[in-house]
């Protein structure tokens, strides 16, 4: 399986990811396209660590990067509940306090 | 070397200045606590003059026989100048407070009495209050500052009390008539002080005594050499100014004194309350002027001590001879002040110093007895007044046959009005006599034109005798007058004798108008007190001093004094023979007097309206001085209102101007930068959508365009 083809589906894959998170107006649905983001991520330290048979150092980061993940999108989905709470709503349109 | 610091040293600590202060302060305290009193001001304001009285008594006693006692001190300083306070009490002063205090307690005394139905009793006492305070405050400080504080301070309650009863308006203008007469005096004694300060450069008199001794008259300047703090200082005026100094601080005493020319406000001054014309008007503030001129007597030179005593005899002429005609009991008693004060200046100028003291203090006692027992006849003639009978209670017109009334008051009235007469056996005679030998025998070496002022005295004598038993007929004999003129004869029946606490200060003090008080004899120059207060001898530089009559041998003296007795007896005598003729009660004036129109003809007017002084003054300074007050007036409306309304416009154009500016030159440049930032923060707010998912857009972008910047 030539190398080329895997490092596509990564860039695919993490545009797929920045399109829904640049897209969607729900804030589930941006933490979803982060996920993606991030499994493209590791597809590519997948697809990389086979340069190094002997440790496999990308496959083991892999490992760390879901654990990490599943923590983070723990905390981001309570901050999304949160922000609900607040705001009675998940739509990130309406959520611009930010603005200046 | 004298050196002027050493002159007006701190003295040590001396336990006299408590009394000096207790003196000062009791009468102080009545001015300050009768405001408070209420109905009991008379009783507590009397008893706080009694207490000084008092003190004054054992003072005099104590110290009679001591040591003049000097108490000096620093009251501020500016810069290296010293300004000091000091007290001096010698016989002058201990006699002066024994007077001013006594007369005063008696006068606290008889006005309880005499002020018993009016509202404002707290107040009139109150002033009481603060005139003895000023006037104890003359006596006491030896600094010619201080003493010119208190001398307005005298004047000023001088001004309260004829203005007591300010509702009426006569009273209300001779307070102000007093007060502004009086002024031009002070003008006079302030300008003495700076001429005085600018040789010496102190208001100390002890210590200008003693400079006036060093000074010296070198090529007609007027030199005073010494040192100040060590520098030696060397002040040269001319000459004239040594006399002009002299007649400066005499003019003082002429606007206090009521001399010639300034005398015109001492008859409205009777307006006030006659006790307060007793106290102030007759026996003491007046006297202060006569007593300044004691204090400075050894600083005047020869020109100045003769315009005093040219000033004392025109006063004393001009002042009987307008008593003659007056038909009010108060103003021949005014015009009689002013008389007896014109000897007693006159005394001052012919150097007969203790004389003139010896005047100061017997007239004291017999003037304020008859106008005390003047003040008995007008409070019960007050009485007799009601709505159907109404009159002026001081017009001789409605008195008359008073004696058999007033019995006690009768006899009070003419104990002093012989002793004013001067004739023998009364204190008057006795000082009188003293200023009559000193004033002749002053014109005895003087000669020539000289002569004029005993002449001036001599004819005052025999005025003084017949206007004054002109009062004593007019008041006291024949029949009362009142009844037929208001045309109630029953009138007469309620009018009675005074009670004893106005009949007890007339009795007081027309016992000390009889002679014995001074020592049983007819000489003046054996009663105590001339023995006592002996003639200073003069201190100016040696050519400019008067001849002394101290250094008259005592044969002169001696070969002219019966004489001098003799005259004067068979004047006064012959007054009370003219009046006795002219007035008694058989005599066709005294018939008819009830109808006496003021009186008619050349000499009469004259007398009655006092040489048309007032008018004169009315016509000639009034006049001009209003003319120059209306001319300074349009000058400060048209001109120098014009000027300061010019001003406010002009500041107004100004700001109009400024606020133009402002608004915008100033304002636009605000404006321009307020405008300016928030159109820049308009143009780039838009970038700060709030938009999370833009913010990662633009961040992604960015991120590329890097990289394909980095990679190729």
């Amino acid at each position: 399986m030539p190398i080329e083809h895997l490092l596509i589906l990564g860039a695919l894959l993490f545009c797929i990811g920045l399109i829904v998170v640049v897209t969607r107006k729900n804030a589930i649905a941006v933490l979803i396209g982060i996920e993606l983001m991030l499994n493209a991520a590791n597809i590519n330290l997948v697809v990389f660590s086979q340069f190094d048979p002997n440790q496999l150092q990308g496959q083991i980061f892999v490992l760390f990067i879901i654990t990490v993940a599943a923590a983070e999108a723990a905390v981001a989905l309570a901050i999304v509940l949160k922000v609900f709470h607040y705001f009675k709503t998940a739509d990130l349109d309406k959520i611009n306090e930010l603005k200046g | 070397m004298i050196e002027l610091r050493d002159l007006i040293a701190t003295t040590d600590f001396n336990p006299m200045i408590y009394w000096v202060l207790a003196l000062l302060a009791i009468p102080l305290l009545s001015f300050f606590s009768n405001f408070f009193t209420k109905s009991k001001a008379p009783i507590w304001a009397t008893f706080l003059l009694l207490a000084n009285t008092g003190i004054s008594f054992y003072l005099a006693i104590n110290h009679w026989y001591g040591d003049v006692v000097s108490i000096k001190g620093v009251w501020f300083s500016v810069g290296d100048k010293i300004l000091n306070y000091s007290f001096y009490l010698d016989r002058l002063a201990l006699i002066m407070l024994v007077l001013v205090n006594g007369i005063s307690f008696l006068v606290h005394l008889f006005s309880i009495e005499y002020m018993r139905t009016d509202r404002q009793k707290p107040k009139y006492f109150s002033y009481l209050g603060l005139f003895t305070f000023s006037m104890l405050g003359v006596i006491l400080f030896h600094n010619l500052l201080l003493m010119f504080v208190f001398w307005e301070l005298v004047g000023l309650s001088s001004f309260l009390l004829i203005g007591f009863w300010f509702d009426k308006k006569s009273a209300a203008l001779a307070a102000n008539k007093a007060f502004l007469v009086n002024r031009i005096g002070d003008v006079g004694l302030l300008t003495g002080l700076m001429i005085l300060y600018s040789q010496f450069q102190t208001f100390d008199l002890e210590a200008i005594k003693a400079l006036m001794i060093f000074s010296k008259i070198e090529d007609g300047n007027w030199v005073a050499h010494f040192t100040n703090n060590g520098v030696q200082v060397m002040n040269t005026l001319d000459g004239r100014w040594l006399s002009a100094a002299g007649i400066a601080l005499f003019l003082g005493a002429v606007g206090k004194s009521a001399q010639f020319p300034l005398q015109v406000w001492l008859p409205d001054a009777m307006e006030g309350p006659t006790p307060v014309s007793a106290l102030i008007h007759a026996a003491t503030m007046v006297a202060a002027g006569v007593f300044l001129l004691a204090r400075v007597f050894v600083l005047l030179d020869a020109q100045a001590l003769e315009i005093v005593a040219m000033v004392g005899a025109v006063t004393a002429f001009m002042a009987a001879f307008a008593a003659l005609s007056q038909l009010d009991i108060k103003k021949v008693l005014a015009y009689s002040t002013i008389s007896q004060l014109g000897y007693m200046v006159m005394a001052m100028g012919v150097g007969a110093y203790s004389a003139g003291l010896f005047h100061l203090v017997t007239h004291a006692f017999f003037k304020a007895g008859l106008f005390l027992t003047a003040g008995i006849i007008i409070h019960q003639l007050h009485k007799l007044e009601s709505d159907t009978a109404k009159f002026n209670a001081q017009d001789l017109r409605v008195m008359g046959g008073l004696r058999t009334y007033m019995p006690i008051t009768f006899i009070c009235f003419v104990i002093c009005a012989f002793a004013l007469a001067g004739l023998p056996g009364f204190t008057g005679f006795l000082s009188k006599d003293a200023i009559l030998l000193n004033a002749t025998a002053w014109a005895e070496i003087k000669g020539g034109g000289y002569y004029f002022v005993p002449i001036m005295a001599y004819v005052t004598v025999l005025f003084t005798s017949i206007y004054i038993f002109r009062l004593v007929f007019l008041v006291f004999t024949r029949e009362f007058r009142l009844p037929k003129m208001v045309g109630d004869l029953n009138i007469g029946k309620r009018l009675k004798e005074g009670n004893w606490i106005l009949l007890g200060p007339a009795i007081i003090l027309s016992i000390l108008s009889i002679s014995v008080v001074f020592g049983a004899n007819v000489k003046a120059e054996n009663t105590w007190f001339m023995q006592f207060i002996e003639t200073p001898i003069y201190l100016v530089p040696q050519a400019y001093a008067a001849f002394s009559l101290v250094d008259l041998p005592e044969s002169t003296i001696q070969g002219i004094h019966n004489w001098v007795s003799f005259v004067s007896i068979g004047l006064a005598v012959g007054g009370l023979v003219f009046a006795y003729f002219s007035y008694r009660p058989i005599s066709k004036k005294a018939l008819i007097f009830q109808d006496a129109p003021e009186p008619r003809g050349p000499l009469g007017k004259l007398s009655f309206y006092h040489f048309y002084l007032d008018g004169l003054y009315e016509k000639v300074f009034l006049k001009f001085i209003l003319f120059n007050a209306k001319s300074m007036a349009w000058f400060d409306k048209v001109v120098i209102d014009g000027i300061i309304d010019g001003f406010a416009k002009m500041n107004v154009i100004v700001a109009h101007i400024v606020r133009w500016f402002d608004k915008y030159i100033i304002d636009g440049f605000v404006h321009l930068t307020v405008y300016t930032s928030g159109r820049i923060g308009h143009a780039t707010r838009s970038v700060q959508s709030g938009n999370v998912q833009a913010y990662i857009l633009s961040a992604m972008a960015i991120l590329i365009i890097l990289l394909l910047w980095l990679v190729f």
